[in-house]
């Protein structure tokens, strides 16, 4: 269990020292918003907002009201791609 | 490294695959959180609720998409709104014609000055200066000896006549109050 957190966060040193978390965060933004992901999401932030009242809304209120829905609401074409590229990259870097 | 690597390499296909989801899923939290920043700020800076807008309103704005009517639903001709207001007679003129007229009123051009004061003449002392208007005008009729178009001018003035009705019912009795005043003299 030990070895296996190790090697997870080996892998994660890896993948942002090689730049690769920054281009996949940038593709999952750009597929996000192209898919109107973003849209939704900001609705159902209004909603949030008005049911708390605009004063009393904080950033953890948000995060925990609307990060359930904001994974639900991914769609699979974009989860598909991202995953390819992970796997790529795990593929290249996990096996040297 | 090297321990890292062998303890990469002893993975199997479902752990990686694990460990892809679990990537994932980092990435999509990291947009969520990204985004509750973003919306957050734009409460408390008070431009989140800008752009909210009744549908009613909205449908003021909408694009009309008719045949014959522009996009604000408006009907396109392209002679009825181009008219100008003389900045100096204060007219509505015709868009094609108004820098000829602008230079006559202003008094810019050759012949035009007297044109112009003549035209302010007529406009404002309708009822004195008529008939003292009249005979200048005339006098302007035949004074070409000094232009160089003298043909042409004196068919411009022709046309601009005919547009004029040249008597009504005023006329005639300045006319006739004028020659009475005379004879009494």
């Amino acid at each position: 269990m030990n070895k296996d957190s190790q090697m997870r966060a080996a892998i994660n040193q890896k993948l942002i020292e090689m730049g690769e978390r920054e281009r996949l965060k940038e593709l999952l933004r750009t597929k996000l918003v192209e898919c109107g992901w973003k849209d939704q999401m900001k609705a159902h932030c209004k909603d949030v907002i008005r049911e708390k009242g605009l004063e009393h809304v904080t950033v953890e209120d948000l995060v925990t009201e609307v990060t359930p829905k904001g994974r639900a609401l991914v769609p699979d074409s974009v989860k598909k791609e991202l995953l390819q590229r992970i796997r790529a990259f795990l593929a290249q870097h996990a096996t040297l | 490294m090297k321990m890292e690597e062998v303890s990469m390499s002893s993975l199997d296909n479902s752990k990686l695959e694990a460990l892809a989801q679990d990537i994932l899923s980092d990435l999509v939290e990291d947009a969520c959180l990204g985004l509750c920043f973003e919306v957050h700020r734009a409460v408390k800076q008070g431009y989140f609720f800008l752009d909210d807008t009744d549908q009613e309103s909205m449908r003021d704005f909408e694009i009309v998409d008719q045949p014959g009517l522009d996009v604000f639903g408006q009907v396109y001709n392209q002679w009825k709104n181009k008219e100008c207001v003389c900045p100096n007679c204060s007219r509505s003129i015709a868009a094609s014609r108004f820098a000829p007229h602008l230079e006559k009123c202003l008094g810019m051009g050759r012949n035009s000055s007297r044109i112009a004061n003549r035209r302010i003449v007529t406009g404002n002392n309708n009822t004195n200066n008529k008939s003292e208007s009249d005979q200048e005008d005339n006098d302007d009729v035949n004074d070409n000896d000094w232009s160089y178009g003298a043909e042409k001018k004196a068919k411009k003035r022709k046309s601009e006549k005919v547009t004029i009705p040249p008597f009504n019912v005023q006329h005639v009795y300045y006319l006739v109050v004028f020659v009475h005043s005379n004879k009494s003299m």
